[in-house]
């Protein structure tokens, strides 16, 4: 009964931190701190890290391979074998393949499985002859990240956390770091701020756990944070207080951005976002004179208008300067722990692995000699447009790890389109919503259950190591990825036995990480930041001597002013939000699981200022109908402050996605997911 | 020689790591996490009182003052008889239903044992709660204060420094 301490990463922010899982006979018995190590962590947890062998625990973990013998989403099952789920998938594979050509088969990867095995997702969907390829992290960074992309030329962040503690200004924008990121809000937001004297300046409409510690908070409508960047920008421009030697050297297109935004005057923005113009030029003009650190996420990129928001925002860091260089941040902040292990596999589709995209004839050529098999050179379908398109274009899905019954916009129309489908297969650690609807379901192993590698948000690279054995008959998702490609007769491409194999593979594949191998990480648990071209030659900031740009310089973008796809109306008043709790992840697939968590953050409820509480004869604790043109859902009503006038919010972890809208972005598919028009009624009980 | 957790409350976010750190530990959680409508929040647990009444009325000598100077506690002694409830000016000590015997915090008596830090301690990501010699972490506390109050009249911006306090 010899207990072991197996260093692991956290399953699920990307702060990345580590600990270890203590294991006795292939059973997590307790986690313990790691304060040995130069982790990101610094040795502390927040409750999710720290309740995280809970979920893996949970007596309803899926342990055998299931078939739906009951309807689409009544979740009716009958236990099959593993020899017979790959041979009906294998057979429905082969079928819709010679009737509709593999561009009828759709793969989703996912931001909560391993580098490796979003790499195995990506190659056996290209080895099927699809492009169809995308994973749920499109409603997450996809507004930030091309928008940084299109600029700077990569979206990842800029420098590592410890150079926020060194940032003379902390800007929180549509971001709450302190609930859904808390250790590094603690090790490195606070420490600037309490310790440092750095000043913070918030940007959201609710007041949140981390605002005590900012000296302005501007509140804006949901959605219209684009107002506020172009004025800022305008405010930047118009005032000269840009850094006009770093403009000159290092950016092009400065005169069409200062001809793009010359009327967005913070007085306009006011009337658009609600916040007043003075404060927008105060916060302007610290941008301007500090060196910042800037943080966005979700508040700011899952709109619509996100992309253009994300622009401007970009825009805004290059020309005062706060970039390439120590001592400030900005950055694709993924959600998950992975987020960047899909991203950075080419999972998305319009890429290939490497980075280029699958229209490239010379990328395409040199990743057919790499793999041995042709690879399709169309551009595929993204999340949104799977969906919008199952039943027609789309006859087969094969789902990894991801819940878009629940983190979809639109969840009633979704639950319909995934009955159009003629096959589904899910492969997760619980029945999930999605897996309901699912024909075969497949049993996972968890994130402790097996070994691999992680990429946090500050580009760190690391290590996890299997802990547990998985329940029953689970299997780790790259295992079953290798089996099924044998059902499929693609044997020869996948002969992997171990993870390593497969990080050796993607060492020699996917120039970014060609330094982190299996060995050097195993002697590093703090990891490598990628780029790391060799073996313990991480690159901790970005941009120092020139963009990732063709020529080199930051591409500044124009921006116009884009409305919200749905505003409040007459008939739906009121803007509705949503935000995060710390004790809950995602769609609770995880945090329902973990009694530690479920009881101390177990219910949604709706934030509510109390001038449109008494307009609408509403009291904290009632029961309130909260509706859409989509659906509507009921919930206790909290009366409080800390929501603005005119704005109502509710976590997101239950049922929120049957309010918000599937209208997508042209460019990035990014969907609404954070401002939709809404109304609210009391409930009599 | 006096060690004890001291509440930096000011930088507490209410993540409520330390309350489930010490439920994975203890099976209940011995720290609770107190929220204010105004956002903030304060963490709770036993003062470990220099002169604890809990511990001067427990009629069994169940409670007991262990080398680090923790309010500790011996389940084997313990009878349940609530005396050590009626004495905390707190209400820390609670009735464990089940054993029939009282339950409260020993400032993580086996992990220290092993050399290890409370777990809530450990936990805690912004560093609200430090363990150490109380005095040891007071005068960090006051040397940083001055410090700041220094910093910030040379930069002339007064009052700023009163952030940590
Ligand atoms: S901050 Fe993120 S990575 Fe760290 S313990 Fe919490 S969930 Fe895990
Ligand atoms: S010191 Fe240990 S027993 Fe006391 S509150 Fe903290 S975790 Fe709980
Ligand atoms: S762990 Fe620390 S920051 Fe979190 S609630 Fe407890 S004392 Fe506060």
């Amino acid at each position: 009964m010899a207990e072991k301490l197996v260093p692991v990463v956290c399953p699920w922010c990307s702060v990345g931190c580590r600990f270890y899982a203590v294991s006795v006979n292939g059973y997590i018995r307790k986690i313990e701190f790691d304060y040995e190590h130069p982790t990101v962590n610094r040795g502390k947890l927040c409750p999710k890290g720290v309740a995280s062998y809970q979920f893996i625990n949970s007596p309803n973990r899926l342990k055998k391979p299931l078939k739906r013998v009951g309807e689409k989403g009544e979740g009716k099952f009958e236990e099959i074998t593993w020899e017979e789920a790959y041979r009906i998938i294998a057979e429905r594979i082969k079928e819709i393949k010679e009737t509709y050509g593999p561009e009828a088969i759709a793969f989703l990867a996912s931001e909560k499985i391993t580098l490796e095995e979003n790499y195995l997702v990506h190659k056996l969907s290209k080895a099927i002859g699809t492009n169809h390829l995308d994973f749920p992290g499109r409603y997450c960074q996809y507004s930030n990240s091309p928008a940084r992309t299109a600029i700077f030329g990569s979206a990842a962040a800029t420098n590592p956390f410890e150079d926020v503690a060194k940032a003379e200004l902390i800007v929180i924008w549509g971001h709450n770091p302190a609930e859904t990121a808390p250790v590094f809000f603690g090790q490195y937001i606070e420490k600037a701020v309490l310790d440092n004297g750095a000043e913070m300046v918030v940007i959201d409409p609710r007041g949140t756990r981390g605002h005590k510690y900012a000296s302005l908070h501007l509140k804006p409508y949901p959605g219209t944070d684009l107002a506020i960047a172009l004025a800022m920008l305008n405010v930047v421009i118009s005032e000269e207080l840009y850094d006009k030697e770093f403009v000159q050297e290092r950016t092009t297109g400065f005169e069409e951005l200062k001809e793009a935004v010359k009327d967005y005057t913070p007085e306009w923005a006011e009337k658009i976002s609600g916040v007043p113009a003075e404060d927008i030029r105060k916060v302007a003009r610290l941008i301007a004179t500090k060196r910042t650190a800037l943080f966005v996420n979700e508040g700011m990129n899952q709109h619509v208008n996100g992309f253009e928001t994300a622009l401007a925002i970009a825009d805004l860091i290059a020309i005062t300067g706060n970039i390439g260089k120590e001592g400030v941040w900005s950055g694709v902040f993924p959600g998950a722990q992975c987020g960047f292990c899909a991203a950075m596999t080419g999972i998305a589709p319009n890429k290939l692995p490497t980075g280029k995209l699958v229209t490239d004839e010379e990328a395409r050529a040199e990743l057919e000699r790499l793999w041995g098999f042709k690879v399709p050179e169309w551009v595929g379908l993204d999340l949104t447009g799977m969906i919008r398109e199952m039943g027609n274009k789309i006859r087969m899905m094969y789902i990894v790890g991801g819940n878009i019954a629940k983190s979809a916009p639109n969840s009633a129309w979704v639950r319909e389109q995934l009955k159009k489908l003629d096959f589904l297969v899910v492969q997760d650690i619980f029945l999930t919503e999605t897996a309901k609807y699912a024909d075969i379901v497949l049993p996972a192993a968890a994130w402790f259950e097996k070994t691999g590698t992680a990429i946090s948000a500050e580009r760190r690279v690391q290590r996890t190591y299997m802990a547990a054995n998985p329940p029953g008959e689970a299997k780790p998702d790259w295992l079953i990825l290798v089996e099924l490609a044998k059902e499929l007769g693609l044997g020869e491409y996948f002969k992997y036995e171990h993870p390593d194999e497969i990080l050796r593979e993607i060492n020699s594949v996917i120039p970014v990480f060609k330094g982190a191998t299996p060995e050097y990480l195993a002697e590093h648990p703090e990891g490598c930041f990628f780029p790391c071209t060799e073996p313990g030659e991480g690159t901790k900031v970005l941009f120092k001597n020139g963009f990732k740009t063709a020529d080199g310089k930051a591409h500044l973008q124009p921006v116009k002013w884009r409305e919200p796809p749905e505003m409040p109306d007459d008939e739906y008043p009121l803007w509705l939000t949503n935000f995060r709790f710390v004790g809950q992840w995602h769609t609770g697939t995880m945090t329902f699981e973990s009694p530690s968590l479920q009881k101390r953050w177990p219910e949604e409820y709706v934030m509510i200022n109390p001038k449109d509480a008494e307009r609408y004869g509403i009291k904290s604790g009632d029961l309130v109908k909260v509706e859409t043109r989509r659906g509507s859902v009921l919930a206790r009503a909290e009366v409080t402050e800390h929501v603005r006038e005119g704005v109502i919010a509710m976590p997101n972890h239950w049922d929120i996605n049957f309010l918000t809208l599937e209208v997508t972005h042209e460019k990035t598919k990014m969907a609404e997911l954070k401002a939709v028009a809404a109304r609210v009624k009391k409930v009599e009980e | 020689m006096s060690k004890k957790i001291f509440l930096d409350y000011k930088r507490c976010i209410g993540c409520k790591a330390c309350e489930v750190a010490c439920e994975m530990t203890h099976g209940e959680a011995r720290i609770r996490v107190f929220e204010f409508p105004d956002l903030f929040t304060v963490p709770f647990n036993c003062r470990h009182c220099e002169k604890a009444p809990c511990l001067n009325v427990c009629p069994t000598g169940a409670l007991f003052r262990d080398e680090d100077g923790a309010v500790a506690f011996d389940p084997l002694k313990c009878i349940g008889c609530l005396m050590c409830a009626v004495a905390c000016p707190f209400g820390i000590p609670k009735l464990d239903e089940e054993n029939k015997i009282m339950d409260k915090c020993d400032l993580c008596a086996d992990r220290r044992a092993e050399g290890l830090l409370p777990a809530c301690v450990s936990a805690c990501p912004t560093e609200a709660l430090k363990f150490g010699e109380i005095n040891e972490v007071l005068w960090n506390r006051e040397g940083k204060i001055v410090a700041n109050l220094k910093s910030s009249a040379e930069k002339g911006e007064g009052e700023k420094a009163y952030i940590v306090l």
